[in-house]
């Protein structure tokens, strides 16, 4: 291992997390470590607290027990160092706000409240859009986009936010193929470009080959690594509850990517 | 000499018009620009909830000015007294809504009858030592505003529009995404408070000229009548705004022309205003919206023609308004289908384009898989193909895929006519599985099964799909060899092929 791993700190870090909502845990002490320019994909069924161990990253719940730091800095201190891509479902897609003052929403953190927004800011703001080639679409206002394009904007922003780390509550969740694509480009260059990325996915089919590494919970951390390591039918099936039909097909598919992996 | 100008120029001779044109002006226009906030965080009830409340404010205030100080009807103390009323009722509901299982619109409700209700009471109480006028407090009186409501408007304008102004990004992102908000360092929660109480404030002043009813009506109609024309927060302030401003003076000469109250000519106005751009609003507006409806054909309807012209090509428009008697507007779907590049026509006669007959590939696919569907659900004979051309309609990639999976990817459907191949897998490049493949094509493998059947195909390999066998149970694939390999249903599943 070289020196500068050790000086440089983890993208993330979480240690003993517990949160709950009333009397019931949403996530139960969840410890992982997730180091720079790797993209990360959160998996688990329906309520096992995805979005809340990104809100709890984000700073944004109320954390019982345990520490989170974004590159080494206590999360509630880290303002703006991980950007957020919201979930397509809660976003108010009738708010009157178009295209590029979304994006700019993401340089928001770094301007002054007695400033607007300068030259620097709005040359961001485009490139953040170019690369999501959203450019010709700036004026736009978001509820007039299709699925992919909404996507793409909030990605825009979270880029315009330049952040080392983005979160991502289920940006392949209601769009058609070529947009699922898209948005994985847009994924991996970010990484490529250094960034590291947390995403809540739902499809098992598609996650092992999206992501370097995978978290699987539900409320417990049930597992934190290389996709053929945690894809393992025994402990998906403990999480699923047998609810799987589509994992022995998964498995037929493994061939290819695992003589890869173990070469 | 009586000039057609004489209705308006009258008014403005009398001071009290004129002085209620200044003041409803500022506080209209204040209300129209907390107003847009207002409506977008869905807070339209609390602003009612507030400007009930205050008046069990103003009446503590005046009672203790009265009973400390001796002083009669001091509005700086009423102003105090009514913020502490809304501060109080706004700690009340959030109180009761977090700490109870009641939500938040009921304890709204709750609260806020509570605090009115104990502002009547005193009032009625002490009507020997309080000289406020309920109706009045509940009408409002436009114009017979005091100057010192005027001032206290005014500086409530001033302070409201410079702390939104100032902190404008602020309320737009905590209104927007409160998680991203937070997540940057935004006091969100403090942003809520400062909103609560500007919208306070705006009551506050408002309440005097339109009272206590209508003063929800000044803040949110302009604000929605906006919404309805605008596509950013900013322009929809402004615009809010200048509705704000027209309401109050089409309201006000029509008060004075028709010698009626004054805060219900500025709603009526008010209203009317919105309820007009509601209709003719360019993008949002109700016209626009039912020309569009109008103007837009059935998918159901395309699709119905596009397969008609597909079974029975070439075929007049006439034939075919025959062939589905049950659809109108016909006429009016061909000619948007050839301008949609679908059909195209010639000597009277409809054919096809090479996009229409995929168009139509897709249709055909679909029903005859739900015909085959049907009968593997035991439907009656008779009753396949009606259905089957309602169904057809469901034709989404994955409801198809679905229902092709489960009737074990036929060739044929019931009455022995061919299944169309999935359009999806004649693309070269197209990744899919080996078991949606039709004979004849030639693939290359991406990925087989580990062990069992088909586990001697391997990754790479070009390969060609044969008939099936068993009654379409059985694929068959030859590789470079010349090998024939067996595959049931659940091998050709595994196997995933790239088209070439």
């Amino acid at each position: 291992m070289s020196s500068t791993e050790i000086i440089e700190p983890a993208a993330i870090e979480v240690e003993n997390l517990t949160v709950s909502y009333g009397s019931k845990p949403a996530l139960l002490d969840v410890s992982l470590t997730i180091k720079k320019g790797l993209l990360v994909g959160v998996i688990g069924p329906n309520g096992a607290g995805k979005s809340t161990l990104i809100k709890a990253i984000l700073g944004f719940v109320k954390r019982d027990v345990g520490v989170v730091r974004i590159q080494g800095i206590p999360a509630e201190k880290a303002k703006g160092l991980a950007a957020y891509v919201p979930q397509r479902g809660t976003v108010d897609w009738d708010f009157p706000v178009c295209v590029k003052e979304v994006a700019m929403m993401g340089r928001y953190g770094h301007i002054p409240w007695y400033r607007n927004p300068g030259k620097q800011d709005w040359k961001m703001v485009n490139e953040a859009l170019e690369m999501v080639r959203m450019t010709e679409f700036s004026d736009r206002q978001i509820g007039q986009l299709s699925g992919g394009q909404q996507q793409r904007v909030f990605m825009a922003r979270a880029l315009a936010q330049s952040s080392e780390i983005l979160l991502l509550d289920e940006p392949f969740a209601g769009v058609d193929a070529a947009t699922e694509r898209a948005i994985l480009d847009v994924l991996d260059r970010a990484r490529s470009s250094g960034r590291t990325l947390v995403v809540v996915h739902h499809d098992l089919t598609t996650a092992a080959e999206y992501f370097d590494r995978l978290i699987l919970i539900k409320q417990r951390l049930f597992a934190y690594g290389k996709p053929e390591a945690v894809l393992d039918e025994n402990l998906l099936s403990e999480v699923y509850e047998g609810r799987l039909r589509v994992f022995s097909n998964i498995k037929n598919t493994q061939k290819n990517s695992n003589s890869q992996a173990f070469s | 000499m009586i000039s057609i100008f004489e209705p308006i120029i009258i008014p403005l001779r009398e001071p009290f018009f004129i002085k209620a044109l200044i003041g409803g002006s500022i506080v209209a226009v204040v209300c129209g620009v907390v107003g847009c906030l207002v409506i977008l965080r869905r807070m339209a009830f609390l602003g009612d909830a507030l400007s009930h409340a205050m008046i069990a404010g103003v009446v503590g205030g005046y009672l203790f000015m009265k009973l400390l100080f001796g002083i009669e009807a001091y509005a700086p103390a009423m102003l105090v007294g009514s913020l502490i009323a809304a501060v109080l009722t706004v700690f009340l509901i959030g109180f009761v809504s977090r700490l109870s299982r009641i939500k938040e619109d009921t304890s709204i409700g709750i609260m806020y009858t509570g605090v009115f209700a104990a502002g009547v009471v005193l009032v009625s109480i002490f009507k020997n030592y309080v000289h406020i006028d309920l109706m009045h407090f509940i009408m409002g009186d436009v114009l017979g505003m005091a100057d010192v409501d005027l001032w206290a408007s005014a500086f409530i304008a001033a302070f409201v529009l410079s702390v939104i102004l100032l902190f404008f990004r602020y309320f737009q992102l905590a209104s927007f995404d409160p998680i991203m908000a937070a997540s940057i360092g935004m006091p969100i929660v403090m942003i809520d408070y400062v909103l609560t109480t500007c919208v306070s404030l705006v009551v506050v002043s408002a309440v005097s000229m339109v009272g206590v009813i209508l003063v929800v009506g000044l803040l949110i109609t302009p604000a929605a009548t906006a919404y309805l024309l605008s596509d950013r927060l900013d322009r929809m302030m402004i615009l809010s705004a200048l509705f704000g401003l027209t309401s109050i003076i089409g309201g006000l000469y029509l008060c004075f022309w028709l010698d009626s109250s004054g805060g219900g000519a500025i709603m009526l106005f008010c209203t009317f205003q919105f309820l007009l751009v509601l209709f003719i609003a360019p993008r949002y507006g109700l016209i626009v919206r039912w020309i569009k409806l109008r103007r837009m054909i059935p998918q159901q309807l395309a699709e119905d023609i596009i397969g008609s012209v597909a079974r029975h090509a070439p075929v007049s428009p006439a034939q075919i308004r025959k062939l589905l008697p049950e659809h109108v507007k016909i006429q009016r779907a061909i000619k948007s289908l050839i301008s949609e590049n679908f059909l195209r026509m010639s000597d009277n006669a409809l054919m096809l384009t090479p996009e229409g007959q995929k168009e139509a590939q897709r249709i055909i696919r679909s029903h005859r898989l739900w015909e085959a569907y049907l009968q593997h659900v035991g439907t009656p004979g008779e009753e396949i193909h009606p259905k089957a051309h309602n169904l057809e309609h469901m034709h989404d990639p994955s409801t198809v895929g679905y229902i092709d999976d489960i009737l074990g990817h036929p060739v044929q459907d019931p009455h022995g006519q061919e299944i169309p191949e999935d359009p999806s897998c004649r693309e070269p490049g197209a990744i899919v599985l080996l078991s949606q493949l039709r004979s004849g094509r030639k693939v290359k493998i991406v990925n087989a099964p580990i062990s069992g059947m088909g586990s001697e195909l391997q990754p790479g390999e070009i390969i060609m799909t044969g008939n099936r066998q068993n009654g379409g149970k059985i694929w068959m694939v030859e590789n470079q060899k010349g090998q024939w390999i067996r595959l049931d249903h659940h091998a050709a599943d595994g196997v995933i092929v790239e088209c070439v």
